[in-house]
C-alpha cells in the first residue's frame, strides 16, 4: 500500500463504517480492514491518520485499530511468517514515542499500550534507544509529556512485580536501572519541589500528584525483584520524601466525592505498598526507617475518615501494621500499653464500625452483603484488615489486647443499653470485635474451630446474643439479629448443645423476618447446625429433638421462599434439603403438599435457570422426598412420577441443558424403586437416550449411564424382545465411552450391566467384537483405571458364562491370548482392584479360571496356575480399604461446580452398591477352598504337587487356613 | 513465558530430584546478574596498601591533596627522578609515587600509568642491590594493581609477574611480603591472570615461605593471596594447582589467627563452590571436621566462610553430605540458624535446604538432631531471604521425606509456617510453597487423609490465600493455584479410539485387526 492520500481516504471511509451501528455495514468494513492489514505501510497509514486526520473520531478510531493491530501481529512466532514488514517495524519504533507524547490523552493511552506491547517483544535488545528517548523527556518540563512517559514506563516495568527471577530479566532490569533510576530520582525530587511552589494551584497539583503516584508505582516495580544498589544508596532521598508525602495534607486536593479515591489517597496508598515491600523484603536495610513509617501510617489511620474513598488506603495501611507487628524484632514498637490501647481505640475499633455504606448494602444489596460477611469475599475491606491486625497483635499481646477490647466491648454494650434505638451500631461493633478476637481458626464445614480462651463465648451468648434472638419482634434491629444469628452459626462448635437447642426454635422464627439478610442467615445457621456431628457419627441434633418444631420449620422455610428477594435463595433451599435429610420419615405426612410446591418451583426455574446452587438443592430435595416416602411405601413412586414427568418432559423437550443431568438422576432413582417390569413410559424414552448429541455433553454421561443401567436392571427382557434393534446403539455407547480415558469406567459400568442382565442369546453375536475393542484400547493406551475396570469385567464375564467360555473367546481372537492377559495383566495387576464388590468379582472369577478351566491344567498355561493362585491369595490378604464412605447427610454440596463443566452429582439420588454375585458366594475364600478341593479330587495328586513346588510359604499358610475353614483337604 | 513449572530449574539442581539419578543438589546458583550491592561479608578481591611507614614524615600536603594540578606537578617531578640514573633520586621518585598511590582519596593510579612509569618500576623490582628501591617500586605497583582490571592489566603487561615471583625469594621479609601482596592483587583480578600466575609456578614459590617462623602478618597476606588463587569459576583453577595448595591450606586452618582462618576458609569455600569432583578433592583431605568446628567460632569473619564451605559441601553428593553430617554439622547448624546476623541465618538455611534434598535417612538425621524447630522459626521470623531458603528446605523435605517424616513436619508447624508465606512478594517462592503443599497432599493421599489436610489448610487460612493466588498476575502461579484448588479442594472427575455415529445412535463396530495384540 502506497502512503498516499487516496489510500488514506479509503482507510478513513472504512474506518468510519466500522463505527456504524448497522452490522451489515460494520462487518464488511471490519473484514476489509483485516484483509489489508498484511500490507506493507498499513500501520504507517494508521499512524498518519491518528496524527493528521481532521476528524477526531477517526483519529481515536485509528489509534484503537493500531493498538489492536500491534497486539495481534507484533509478536514474531517461530516457524510462522513475520506479519509486519521490517521497514514498518523500524518506522513505527522510530516515531511512536514522539507521536504518543504529542497526542491528546485519549490517543496517548492507546499508543502507550502499543508501546508496551512492542516493548514486551523488542525491549531492550531490539529497541535499545527506547529508554533514553523517554528519559530525555523528563527534562521537557511539560508534565503532560512526562506523565505520558511515566505511564508507558509503568506498563513496561510492571511485569517485574510478578515474573520469575532470571538472568535475562535481571539484565533488563539492570539496564533499566542504569538509564532510568537516576533521572527518575531527580524527577521525583523536582516534582516534590514543584508541589511546594504550586501549593495553591489546584490544576498544577493534580497533574503533579498523578506524576508522583506514577513515580511511586515505578519505584515499586523497580524495587520488587531485589533491592537495587542505586536505590539502596538513595534510600534516604526516597524514604524521607515518601514519609513526608504520607504526612502531607493539602485541602485543595481533598475531594467531595465520597466513593472515588482522590489523588492524595491513591498516592498514599501506593506509598504504603512501597513501605510494606521494603519491610517485607529488605528488612535489614529498611530497619532505620521503619519506626517512622509505623508512626506515620498509624497517624494517617487515626486521621482518615470513614468514607468509602479511603477504603483502599485504610486497608493497605492497616495491613502494613498487621504485617509489621507480627515480627519479633518490631514487637517493641507496639508493646507499650498506651500504644496498644491507642491502636485498639483509634485504628481497630473505628474500622470495625458499621458504616452507612454497610447499612445500604444490608438493606438494598443483600447478596453482596452476604458474600462479604459470610463467604469471606471481604479481602480489601476495612473490617477484614482490622481483623487481621487484631490477629497479628494477638501473636505477642493476646492478653493485653483481649483486656483492652473487653473494656471496649463492655462500654459499647453499655452505650447500646442506654438507648438501643440510637446506639444499636455500638452493639454491632461489639459483636464483631468479640468475633474477631475469639476466632483463631475457622472452616466452612465446622465454623470456628479454635477460639481465644480468654473470651467467654457462652457467657456472651447467654447475655447478649440470646436476648436479641428472643425478642418478640423479629423485624426490629435486623442488623443485630443477623449478627446474633451469625454468632450462633460461626461459634456452633464452641457452644454447648443445650444452648444450640435453645437457639433452634428462635432461628426457625427468624426465617420469617422481612430482612433478606436476616432470614437468609437463619436458614444458613439451621442448615449448619443440622450438619453437626453428635456421638456415633449421628447428627448432633436428632429428629426427636426437632419433633416439636418440625411443622413450624417446614412451614417457615417454604414461606421464606415466598419473601421478596428470596424466591431463589440458595441458603433456604439448602436448609430445606438438610431438614428433609435430618427429619427423614417425620416429613412423610407433609410431602403431598410439599412436593407440589417443589414441582412448581422447578417449573418456574426451568424457564431460566440462573442460580445453580439453588437448583441443585431443589433437585436434592426432590430426591429426598422420593426416597424417604418410597422407603416407607414403594407404591407411592407412581404418584411422584405423575407429579414430576410433565415437568421433566418439558425440560427434556426444551433441552434445558443445566437440568438434563438432574432429570436423568431423578428418573434413575424412580425407576430403581419399581419392583415389577419397566413401565411403558420409560420404554418410550429409551431410543432417545442413545442419541449421540446427549453423550457429547460430559455432564450427561454419568447420569445417563446410571439411567441405562436402571433400564437394564428392570427391563433387559423388554429391551431384548421389543427393542432388539437398539442393542447395537447401546453397544455403540459402550464403544464411545471406552474410547475415552476419562469415561472408560462408565463404559464398563454399562457393559457389566449388559453382561449381567441381558439374555445371553441377544448379545452372543457381539461378544467377540466387544473383546476386540477392549484389546485395542488396552494396546493403544493402557491406564491403571482401565486395567482395573477391565479385570472386573473379564472376571464378571467368567462368572456369568464360565471360565472355559472366557478362555475360548480370548484364544479365538488370537492364539495364546488368554495366557498373555493372565500373565501380563491379571497376575501383576489384580491387587490394584479396589472396592469390596469389585474384589469379590475378581476373586470368584479367578477361582473359576483356576478350577474350572481345563486349559489351565493341560496346556502351556499350566505354568501360570500357581502364580495366578498366589495373586488371588494376595488379593484376599492385602489390607482392606476400610474407610467407610461419609454418610450422605453430611456431604457438603457447597463446592459443586457449575453445570457446564462437570457432572453435578445429586448426593441424595445415590445409588446403592450393587453386588452381581450376591449371596451366591458369601465367602470367596471358602469358595476357593471348596473349588480347589473339587479340582483335586478330579485329578488326584496334581494340585498338592503344584502348590508345593512353587507357591510361596506365606501364601501356602493362608491357603491352609482357607481349607481348614472350609473343612476340606486337598488330595 | 515459561510454560513448565518454573521451580523445575532450581529443583533440578537439587540432588535426587526429578527422575534422572544424575540430578544434583543445588549449586550456588550462578547469579551472573546482580541488582544488589556486592555482599558486604565477602573478602576483598584486591587491596591497596595505604599504611604509612614509621620513617615517613607526616604526609605533606603535596601527597594528600585534591588539587589535581598539584598532583600533576608532583608526577612530573617523579618522572624526572625515576627516569634519571641517580639511585637516590630513583628511590625518592619511587617513594613519592608510592605515597601518592597510598593516599586515602583518589589516588592517581591512571596518571601514574600514563606517565609511563610502570616499565621503570618493574625494572626496579630486579634491583637486588638496592632493597629500598625494590620495596618502594613493589609497593607502588601493588597499589596500581589494586585498581580496576585495566590498571592490573597495565602492571601485568609490563612484565611484573615473573619479577614479583622472583622477588618472593627476597631475603628481606618486608619486600617478599610486598610481592605476596602484589601477586594477590593480580590473582584477584580474575581467572585469566590467576592462571597466568599459576603457570608461572607462583604456588610453590609462595608455599616455600610458610615456615614455623614466618610472622603472622606475613602469613595473613600469604593466605589472602592463596585464597585469590583458589577464587573464581569459569574456569576453575586447574586441579593440579588445587592439589598443591590444599595441604598448606589445611595447615593454615589449624592456626589460631582470625584473619588467617578467615581467608583460609574463604579459599576452601571457593574450592568447594563447584561440581562434585571439585568438592571431592577438598573432602578427601579430611578438612571437613575442622570446618565444622570453625562454624562454632564466635568471629563472624570465620563463621561466614566456614558456613559457606560446609554449605557448598552439602550441596554435593549424598556421600559428601554424609561426611559433613558425620563431622557434626547438624549440631552446629541450629546455633547458626539462631544467629543474630540475618546473613548467617540465610546461609544456614541454605545448607539445611541442601541436606533436606537428600535421601530419607539424611532427612531423618535432620529430625533427630532437632533442626525442624529452628527451621520453622526461620520461616516465621527470619528475614525474607532466609525465609526463601527455609521454604526450599521445606519443599525438599516434603519431596524426599517419608510419609512419617512429612507428618512430623506438619505437626511441628511447618505447614502453617509456609502457608503464611503465601502472601510473600516473590512469585518463585510462592510457587515453591505450592510445590510443598502439593507434596503434602500426595502424602495425605497415601494415608487416605486428604480431607483432613484440606480442613487443616483451610483452618490455617491457607485456602483463602491459595484462592487469592488464582488472581495472581504471574501465569504459572495462578495456574498452579488453580490446579491445587481443582485437584484437592473441589469434588471432581480425552479419546483413544474412534467411534462413528449417526443422528440417532453410535455405530458399534470394530476396525479390522491387523496387528497382533501385545500387552
Amino acid at each position: 500500500m502506497e502512503l498516499n492520500d487516496g489510500n488514506l481516504q479509503t482507510l478513513t471511509e472504512f474506518m468510519r463504517k466500522t463505527l456504524d451501528p448497522d452490522p451489515s455495514v460494520r462487518r464488511p468494513a471490519e473484514k476489509f480492514l483485516e484483509s489489508v492489514e498484511g500490507n506493507h505501510n498499513y500501520p504507517i497509514l494508521l499512524l498518519t491518520l491518528l496524527e493528521k486526520s481532521q476528524d477526531n473520531v477517526i483519529r481515536v478510531c485509528a489509534a484503537v485499530t493500531f493498538k489492536n493491530y500491534i497486539k495481534r501481529n507484533w509478536r514474531i512466532i517461530e516457524d510462522e511468517p513475520n506479519k509486519i514488514s521490517d521497514p514498518d517495524r523500524t518506522t513505527i519504533k522510530a516515531n511512536i514515542v514522539n507521536l504518543m507524547l504529542s497526542s491528546p490523552e485519549q490517543i496517548q493511552k492507546q499508543l502507550s499500550d502499543a508501546i508496551s506491547i512492542i516493548g514486551r517483544e523488542d525491549f531492550p535488545m531490539k529497541w535499545p534507544d527506547l529508554l533514553t528517548e523517554m528519559v530525555t523527556r523528563f527534562q521537557s518540563g511539560d508534565f503532560h509529556i512526562i506523565n505520558g512517559v511515566l505511564r508507558t514506563a509503568h506498563s513496561l516495568f510492571k511485569r517485574y512485580r510478578h515474573e520469575f527471577k532470571s538472568n535475562e530479566l535481571w539484565l533488563e532490569i539492570k539496564l533499566v536501572l542504569d538509564t532510568f533510576a537516576n533521572p527518575l530520582t531527580e524527577l521525583f525530587k523536582a516534582t516534590i519541589e514543584l508541589c511546594q511552589t504550586h501549593a495553591m494551584d489546584i490544576n498544577a497539583l493534580k497533574i503533579l500528584f498523578s506524576s508522583l503516584t506514577l513515580i511511586s508505582k515505578l519505584f515499586y516495580s523497580l524495587n520488587f525483584q531485589d533491592l537495587p544498589e542505586f536505590f539502596e544508596d538513595n534510600m534516604e532521598t526516597w524514604m524521607s520524601n515518601f514519609h513526608n508525602l504520607l504526612t502531607l495534607d493539602n485541602k485543595l486536593l481533598q475531594t467531595d466525592d465520597e466513593e472515588e479515591a482522590g489523588l492524595l489517597e491513591l498516592l498514599k496508598s501506593q506509598i504504603c505498598d512501597n513501605a510494606a515491600l521494603y519491610a517485607q523484603k529488605y528488612d535489614e536495610e529498611f530497619q532505620p526507617y521503619l519506626p517512622r513509617f509505623v508512626t506515620a501510617i498509624w497517624n494517617l489511620l487515626v486521621s482518615t475518615g470513614q468514607e468509602v474513598k479511603y477504603d483502599l488506603l485504610v486497608s493497605n495501611a492497616i495491613q502494613f501494621l498487621a504485617s509489621v507487628c507480627e515480627r519479633p524484632h518490631y514487637k517493641h514498637l507496639f508493646e507499650d500499653q498506651n500504644t496498644l490501647t491507642s491502636i485498639c481505640e483509634k485504628v481497630i475499633v473505628p474500622n470495625m464500625e458499621f458504616r452507612s455504606a454497610d447499612e445500604e448494602a444490608f438493606e438494598d444489596n443483600s447478596e453482596e452483603y452476604i458474600r462479604r460477611d459470610l463467604e469471606g469475599s471481604d479481602i480489601d475491606t476495612r473490617r477484614r484488615a482490622a481483623c487481621d491486625l487484631v490477629r497479628g497483635l494477638c501473636k505477642f499481646f493476646e492478653g493485653p489486647v483481649t483486656a483492652i477490647f473487653s473494656g471496649y466491648v463492655n462500654s459499647m454494650l453499655g452505650e447500646y443499653a442506654k438507648n438501643p434505638g440510637v446506639n444499636w451500631k455500638h452493639k454491632d461493633a461489639a459483636i464483631y470485635l468479640v468475633t474477631s478476637l475469639a476466632s483463631k481458626a475457622q472452616t466452612a464445614k465446622h465454623g470456628i474451630t479454635q477460639a481465644n480462651e480468654l473470651v467467654n463465648l457462652t457467657e456472651f451468648f447467654v447475655n447478649h446474643i440470646l436476648t436479641d434472638l428472643k425478642s418478640q419482634n423479629v423485624n426490629e434491629f435486623p442488623v443485630l439479629k443477623a449478627d446474633a444469628i451469625k454468632y450462633v452459626m460461626i461459634f456452633r462448635s464452641q457452644l454447648p448443645k443445650e444452648q444450640l437447642l435453645q437457639a433452634v426454635p428462635l432461628l426457625v422464627a427468624h426465617l420469617q423476618a422481612e430482612s433478606t439478610v436476616e432470614h437468609t442467615y437463619a436458614a444458613h445457621a439451621l442448615e449448619r447446625l443440622f450438619t453437626m456431628r453428635g456421638p456415633n457419627n449421628s447428627t448432633l441434633i436428632t429428629p426427636t429433638e426437632m419433633a416439636p418444631f418440625t411443622e413450624q420449620l417446614l412451614n417457615n422455610l417454604f414461606k421464606a421462599l415466598a419473601l421478596p428477594g428470596s424466591s431463589e435463595n440458595e441458603y433456604i433451599m439448602k436448609a430445606i434439603m438438610r431438614s428433609f435429610s435430618l427429619l427423614q420419615e417425620a416429613i412423610v405426612p407433609y410431602i403431598p403438599t410439599l412436593i407440589g410446591q417443589l414441582t412448581h418451583k422447578l417449573l418456574l426455574v426451568s424457564k431460566n435457570p440462573s442460580k445453580p446452587h439453588f437448583n441443585h438443592y431443589l433437585f436434592e430435595s426432590l430426591c429426598l422426598s422420593i426416597r424417604i416416602t418410597c422407603k416407607a411405601n414403594p407404591t407411592t413412586v407412581g404418584s411422584f412420577e405423575e407429579a414430576l414427568f410433565p415437568v421433566f418432559t418439558e425440560i427434556l423437550q426444551n433441552d434445558v441443558q443445566e437440568f438434563v443431568p438432574y432429570v436423568f438422576q431423578v428418573m434413575s432413582l424412580l425407576l430403581e424403586i419399581h419392583t415389577s417390569s419397566i413401565p411403558n413410559s420409560y420404554m418410550a424414552l429409551f431410543p432417545h437416550l442413545l442419541q449421540p448429541v446427549l453423550w457429547e455433553r460430559t455432564g450427561n454421561i454419568p447420569p445417563l449411564v446410571r439411567l441405562l443401567q436402571a433400564y437394564l436392571e428392570k427391563g433387559a427382557a423388554t429391551i431384548a424382545s421389543s427393542a432388539a434393534d437398539k442393542i447395537p446403539g447401546l453397544l455403540g455407547v459402550f464403544q464411545k465411552l471406552i474410547a475415552s480415558k476419562a469415561n472408560d469406567h462408565q463404559g464398563f459400568y454399562l457393559m457389566n450391566s449388559i453382561i449381567e442382565h441381558m439374555p445371553t442369546e441377544s448379545i452372543v453375536q457381539y461378544r467377540k467384537q466387544i473383546f476386540i475393542l477392549l484389546f485395542q484400547r488396552l494396546q493403544s493406551s493402557k491406564t491403571t483405571k482401565f486395567i482395573k475396570s477391565f479385570m472386573v469385567f473379564i472376571n464378571l464375564y467368567g462368572v456369568k458364562y464360565g471360565a472355559i467360555a472366557l478362555q475360548e473367546i480370548f484364544d479365538s481372537i488370537q492364539p495364546k491370548m488368554f495366557g498373555m492377559v493372565l500373565e501380563k495383566i491379571v497376575i501383576p495387576e489384580v491387587q490394584k482392584v479396589s472396592g469390596p464388590v469389585e474384589k469379590k468379582i475378581c476373586a470368584v472369577g479367578i477361582t473359576k479360571i483356576l478350577t474350572e478351566c481345563p486349559a489351565m491344567m493341560d496346556t502351556e498355561y499350566t505354568k501360570l496356575w500357581t502364580p495366578l493362585l498366589q495373586a488371588l491369595i494376595g488379593l484376599f490378604e492385602l489390607p482392606e480399604d476400610d474407610s467407610i464412605p461419609d454418610d450422605e447427610h453430611f456431604i457438603d454440596i457447597e463446592d459443586t461446580p457449575g453445570y457446564q463443566t462437570a457432572f453435578s452429582q445429586l448426593a441424595f439420588a445415590g445409588k446403592k452398591e450393587h453386588d452381581p454375585i450376591g449371596d451366591a458366594v458369601s465367602n470367596p475364600k471358602i469358595l476357593l477352598a471348596q473349588s480347589l478341593h473339587k479340582l483335586s479330587t478330579a485329578c488326584p495328586g496334581r494340585v498338592p504337587s503344584m502348590l508345593s513346588t512353587s507357591l510361596n510359604a506365606e501364601a501356602l499358610q493362608y491357603l491352609q487356613g482357607y481349607l481348614q475353614a472350609a473343612s476340606v483337604q486337598l488330595v | 513465558m515459561p510454560t513448565k513449572n518454573a521451580t523445575d530449574d532450581r529443583l533440578n539442581k537439587f540432588k535426587n530430584k526429578g527422575k534422572e539419578p544424575s540430578k544434583l543438589r543445588e549449586r550456588r546458583i550462578a547469579e551472573c546478574v546482580e541488582l544488589r550491592k556486592a555482599a558486604k561479608n565477602e573478602n576483598f578481591l584486591k587491596r591497596r596498601n595505604i599504611s604509612t611507614l614509621p620513617e615517613d614524615e607526616v604526609l605533606s600536603p603535596h601527597f594528600n591533596t585534591d588539587d589535581y594540578k598539584v598532583t600533576l606537578t608532583t608526577i612530573k617531578e617523579i618522572v624526572g627522578h625515576v627516569n634519571g640514573d641517580c639511585k637516590e633520586r630513583q628511590t625518592r621518585g619511587c617513594q613519592a609515587a608510592r605515597k601518592l598511590l597510598s593516599r586515602e582519596c583518589k589516588p592517581p593510579l591512571k596518571e601514574i600509568v600514563e606517565a609511563g612509569l610502570l616499565s621503570r618500576f618493574v625494572e626496579f623490582l630486579g634491583r637486588d642491590d638496592d632493597p629500598s628501591l625494590q620495596f618502594e617500586a613493589a609497593w607502588a605497583l601493588t597499589n596500581i594493581a589494586s585498581g580496576t582490571s585495566w590498571h592490573t592489566q597495565q602492571v601485568v603487561e609490563h612484565g611484573a609477574v615473573p619479577a614479583f615471583i622472583a622477588l618472593l625469594a627476597s631475603p628481606m621479609l618486608h619486600i617478599s611480603e610486598q610481592a605476596v601482596w602484589a601477586l594477590g592483587n593480580i590473582a584477584g583480578d580474575g581467572p585469566a591472570y590467576r592462571d597466568t600466575l599459576i603457570e608461572c609456578n607462583v604456588i610453590p614459590a609462595l608455599l616455600s615461605r610458610i615456615t614455623p617462623d614466618t610472622p603472622v602478618g606475613y602469613l595473613r597476606n600469604l593466605t589472602w593471596t592463596l585464597s585469590n588463587l583458589c577464587r573464581n569459576k569459569n574456569p576453575f583453577p586447574p586441579l593440579s594447582a588445587v592439589q598443591q595448595v590444599l595441604p598448606s591450606l589445611l595447615q593454615l586452618l589449624h592456626l589460631s589467627d582470625q584473619d588467617i582462618l578467615s581467608d583460609a576458609c574463604w579459599a576452601v569455600s571457593y574450592l568447594t563452590d563447584g561440581s562434585n569432583d571439585r568438592i571431592d578433592v577438598v573432602v578427601k583431605t579430611g578438612i571437613v571436621p575442622r570446618l565444622v568446628s570453625l562454624m562454632g567460632f564466635e568471629e563472624l569473619t570465620v563463621v561466614t566462610p566456614a558456613l559457606r564451605s560446609i554449605g557448598n559441601i552439602v550441596s554435593g553428593s549424598d556421600v559428601q553430605t554424609q561426611v559433613a553430617i558425620d563431622a557434626g554439622v547438624l549440631s552446629a547448624l541450629p546455633r547458626l540458624m539462631r544467629h543474630n546476623k540475618a546473613s548467617v541465618q540465610k546461609e544456614a538455611a541454605w545448607a539445611v535446604s541442601n541436606i533436606a534434598a537428600g535421601p530419607a535417612q539424611q532427612i531423618q538425621q535432620l529430625l533427630t538432631c532437632g533442626l525442624l524447630p529452628p527451621l520453622i522459626d526461620l520461616l516465621r521470623n527470619g528475614d525474607f531471604k532466609t525465609q526463601r531458603e527455609a521454604v526450599w528446605a521445606i519443599t525438599n523435605f516434603t519431596n524426599g521425606g517419608t510419609v512419617e517424616q512429612v507428618i512430623q513436619l506438619v505437626q511441628s508447624g511447618g505447614l502453617e509456617a509456609i502457608l503464611n508465606l503465601l502472601t510473600v512478594k516473590d512469585s518463585k517462592t510462592i510457587l515453591v510453597i505450592m510445590d510443598a503443599i502439593n507434596n503434602l497432599f500426595m502424602a495425605a493421599e497415601k494415608l487416605g487423609e486428604t480431607d483432613k489436610l484440606c480442613l487443616l489448610v483451610e483452618e490455617l487460612g491457607g485456602l483463602d490465600k491459595i484462592e487469592m493466588l488464582q488472581n495472581h498476575e504471574n501465569d504459572t502461579v495462578y495456574r498452579t493455584a488453580q490446579g491445587l484448588i481443582e485437584k484437592f479442594f473441589t469434588d471432581e472427575e480425552a479419546e483413544c479410539l474412534q467411534t462413528e455415529a449417526t443422528d440417532t445412535s453410535f455405530i458399534f463396530k470394530t476396525q479390522d485387526v491387523q496387528k497382533t495384540f501385545q500387552f
